[in-house]
């Protein structure tokens, strides 16, 4: 779980959170869940920057991370990963956003490249996001220019090491804080940055809404947010709503 | 008096009234509670189980006498004809009607188009020898033609294009009889029957081609598959749904007698194709599996909902065939069903996609979408309809479809199984387009007001629907006249259950096979909402566009061209051979009349008409 605006460093111990339940079976069960999430890994590649050329040779037979369970998949809504490989522009940031904000919880962040750590050679650069964890809580860097697949695949690795044991649960934090990734986002995209789905109300849907949900950049959204309501099913047949 | 003559004579009352009252509002009511009548009364004959029923009319031409009974065949056709009036009347007979005559249209000259198709197709049902056979088909010919120029525009240029198929074909049938005549100087079935156990093959074959060419026009049967999808898709709502259901299977009807009852599937398989190894069965299996596919793929191109329905029309067609060559008990009995469920179903669907064209003034694919939101009972009878369409359980079509389909492989008939499984891939995929590109996929901002279709249309609809997924569990009392009409054919009937069919080789029971499937569902549900499954609904907006932002003025559902990978694969290739194919008859046709008018026109005209003229006395003489 990655702390806020603190990115995480090697070595360093995480506090573990899950397990905590007193029923040795619930324990079990947990465990089962985790095992069985952590070996069926579906990835959305948003391939941003140059790092994504190190993905093919990653996924096909050389390397074949499919071994592991982990496949690629073409919708956000049906994905576990998103895996932003390079420099983020300011424009495409705004997408990848989008695209985090409509996956399915659980839902795990892998940076891959140097520039997606702190900006990279672009750090001069007027157009380029430095640190992705400002904007989303990234689980797993991938440093390098470029990470060799070898590389990429031990970052795999560690996460699904995360997932198995409990750790990786940063997704909870953008409920949890979204106020704070919100200003960030707000800093980089202008005060009326709006995307289509409602986190706060998702927070509350979950049971993941804290006292760090709502903030001052919140009350900014909700001035001018355009409310996005749910197309309602409705049977409306003339002759019997006109009788009633 | 005979039970059969009330039948007959209330339908003619139907129609008297309709010329009569047609104009007023009551008009459709009064059309269903006729349909009723004649339903009741059909039920009374007792043709079905009993003895035939023979009508007290019967009438002299030219001292052959024409006479009308009703057996189990009758009967079991009958009963879709009035039972597909009784529904599509009833779909009329509300708001349709009213904006019908809006439209500027005549609600008389339709209900008395309908009691026409009713009454003919009857009359019909009842022939008891082959000249008023001959006389019946001409009458629903035209009265076909009847209700699909009513409409006018389109509607009138394919039922014009419908009758050159028909004339051409009456003209066949009539020569054949003819034939026939000559033969026996009698047009009794009885005495057609034995004339067709002591003609030589080679005569068969002339008859077969004759008489059963013109059935096949009327059934669609390739390659005379061109006129149907247009002229009925063209005709207004419940009539392109009636005709849809049921008119198109008259020529099956014939078919039946024709090469069931007198030829006799055993003779058809013992007659061998001339300078191959097919045997005549096999070569009106294979046409019926080619009609199958064709047509559907065909279906799979269409950008018009009716268009699409009305071609998969033809193509459930050769299914009907198909199972009827086959022979066995199961097959045969596939094939019978096949008409009832497939009439329900195309009931169903059409009248749902008249729905949708009622609400929205459109039946193109590429221009509706995300509909489910404002109709979802109408959705809901589509989607029980393209289930059953396509052949999947729990739905009736299902049933059918498994008994042809088992019958191929317990016969041994490996190729027509798949070219009958390649039929049903088109189905699905082109049934899988039409309820996609109108109710799934994004609303447009014009239907955003739309209603759900009014009561009166979506009743019969509902009703359908319910028929249709009751049929699909409990398919024996269905059954049960399917056996009785194999019986009066001299087919083996089908050992069936309340359930499916029983057979040591493998049966069926759709009460287990439903049971189960719910069960799945059930099991699947518990999973979800045991464990605290969350759903959360989202905007449409909300919508995955390569990370792109939607705005609602963007089409994100791109419906045009759809399965356009497919058609790149397979389009060229038989969209080739049809070219191929038509361009080859009008070549033939062309190139005949070229012939005839160099020999009548430039070399000595007097010379050819001689010779023309010996040359048939001789043949009349020999
Ligand atoms: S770290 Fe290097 S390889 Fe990766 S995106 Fe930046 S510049 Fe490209």
């Amino acid at each position: 779980m990655t702390e806020l605006i603190k990115t995480p460093r090697a070595g360093e111990t995480l506090p573990v959170t899950a397990g905590k339940r007193t029923n040795p079976l619930a324990n079990v069960f947990d465990e089962l869940v985790r095992f069985a999430q952590s070996r069926s890994l579906f990835m959305l590649h948003y391939c941003t920057g140059c790092g994504a050329i190190e993905l093919p040779p990653a996924m096909t037979s050389r390397f074949d991370m499919e071994r592991l369970g982990i496949q690629p998949m073409v919708s956000p809504r049906q994905a576990d990963i998103l895996l932003v490989t390079g420099y983020v522009s300011v424009k495409t940031l705004k997408r990848v956003i989008l695209t985090y904000e409509q996956m399915g919880s659980p839902k795990y962040v892998i940076g891959i490249c140097s520039c997606t750590v702190n900006g990279g050679m672009y750090w001069q650069s007027y157009a380029t996001a430095k640190k992705l964890n400002d904007y989303m809580p990234v689980d797993i860097y991938i440093a390098g220019c470029m990470p060799r697949p070898e590389a990429v695949i031990a970052g795999l690795r560690e996460l699904m090491e995360n997932i198995r044991q409990g750790k990786a649960d940063s997704w909870k934090d953008y409920y949890r804080h979204y106020d704070h990734y919100l200003g960030h986002q707000q800093r980089l995209f202008g005060e009326t940055w709006q995307t289509p789905t409602d986190v706060i109300s998702e927070a509350r849907h979950y049971g993941l809404f804290g006292p760090d949900t709502l903030g001052t950049h919140t009350a900014l959204l909700e001035q001018h947010q355009k409310p996005l309501e749910a197309l309602e099913m409705k049977v409306d047949i003339p002759e019997l709503t006109a009788r009633r | 008096m005979t039970s059969l003559d009330h039948l007959l004579l209330v339908s003619a009352l139907t129609l008297a009234l309709m010329l009569l009252f047609g104009r007023t509002r009551i008009a459709g009511r009064l059309a269903v509670a006729l349909y009723g009548v004649q339903f009741l009364l059909l039920m009374q004959t007792g043709a079905l189980l009993g003895e035939p029923v023979a009508s007290s009319l019967t009438v002299s031409v030219l001292d052959l006498p024409m006479h009308w009974r009703y057996d189990a065949l009758s009967w079991f056709f009958a009963m879709i004809t009035i039972g597909a009036g009784f529904f599509c009347a009833w779909y009329a007979a509300g708001v349709w009607q009213e904006r019908y005559r809006e439209q500027g249209h005549s609600p008389r000259l339709f209900h008395v188009a309908l009691a026409a198709n009713v009454l003919t197709m009857l009359i019909l049902l009842g022939s008891g020898d082959l000249l008023s056979l001959f006389i019946g088909w001409e009458l629903v010919s035209w009265a076909s033609f009847l209700l699909m120029a009513v409409g006018g525009g389109p509607a009138g240029r394919a039922a014009l294009r419908y009758l050159v198929y028909a004339f051409s074909g009456g003209m066949a049938i009539l020569a054949g009889l003819m034939l026939i005549y000559t033969q026996t100087g009698s047009l009794e079935y009885t005495r057609v029957l034995t004339l067709f156990g002591e003609l030589s093959d080679a005569r068969v074959w002339t008859l077969l081609l004759l008489i059963g060419g013109g059935f096949a026009v009327k059934m669609g049967l390739l390659p005379f598959h061109l006129w149907q999808a247009a002229a009925y898709a063209e005709t207004p709502g419940p009539g392109s749904s009636f005709l849809g259901a049921i008119s198109a299977r008259m020529g099956l009807y014939a078919l039946i007698l024709l090469l069931v009852a007198m030829v006799g599937i055993g003779r058809l398989t013992a007659m061998e194709v001339p300078f191959t190894f097919l045997s005549a069965r096999d070569l009106i299996a294979w046409i019926a599996a080619l009609t199958v596919i064709i047509p559907t793929y065909i279906a799979l191109q269409q950008h018009d909902a009716r268009y699409l329905l009305a071609w998969h029309g033809i193509g459930q067609g050769g299914y009907m065939l198909l199972g009827l060559m086959v022979g066995n008990a199961v097959g045969s009995a596939g094939g019978l069903f096949h008409v009832f469920t497939y009439g329900i179903t195309q009931a169903a669907l059409l009248m749902a996609v008249f729905a949708v064209v009622y609400r929205t003034g459109t039946a193109d694919l590429n221009k509706l979408g995300g509909l489910v939101a404002r109709m979802p009972l109408t959705f809901l009878v589509l989607l029980f309809g393209i289930i059953s369409l396509a052949g999947l359980p729990p739905m009736a079509g299902f049933v059918s479809k498994w008994m042809v389909y088992r019958s191929l492989v317990a016969e041994g008939m490996p190729l027509l199984f798949v070219a009958a499984v390649v039929g049903t891939l088109g189905t699905i995929l082109s049934v899988y387009k039409l309820i996609h590109n109108i109710f799934l996929g994004q609303l447009r901002i014009e239907h955003e007001q739309v209603r759900e279709a009014p009561l009166s249309m979506l009743l019969p609809m509902l009703g359908l629907s319910t028929l249709i997924f009751l049929v699909g569990l409990m398919p024996g009392p269905a059954l049960s006249w399917v056996a009785a009409v194999q019986t009066s054919l001299g087919l083996p009937p089908v050992p069936y259950t309340l359930g499916g069919i029983e057979d040591p080789r493998g049966g069926l029971d759709m009460l287990w096979l439903v049971g189960i499937l719910m069960a799945g569902f059930g099991v699947g549900a518990l999973i979800f909402f045991g464990l605290g499954g969350k759903s959360k609904r989202v905007h449409q907006l909300d919508n995955y566009a390569g990370g792109h932002f939607l705005t609602a003025d963007v089409r994100y559902q791109y419906s045009d061209n759809f399965y356009a990978g497919l058609m790149h694969l397979i389009g060229p290739w038989y969209r080739g051979a049809f070219l191929w194919l038509e361009k080859a008859l009008t070549a033939t046709v062309a190139f005949i009349s070229a012939v005839t008018n160099g020999l009548y026109r430039y070399a000595q005209p007097a010379l050819f008409v001689l010779a023309t003229a010996v040359a048939l006395l001789a043949l009349t003489t020999a």
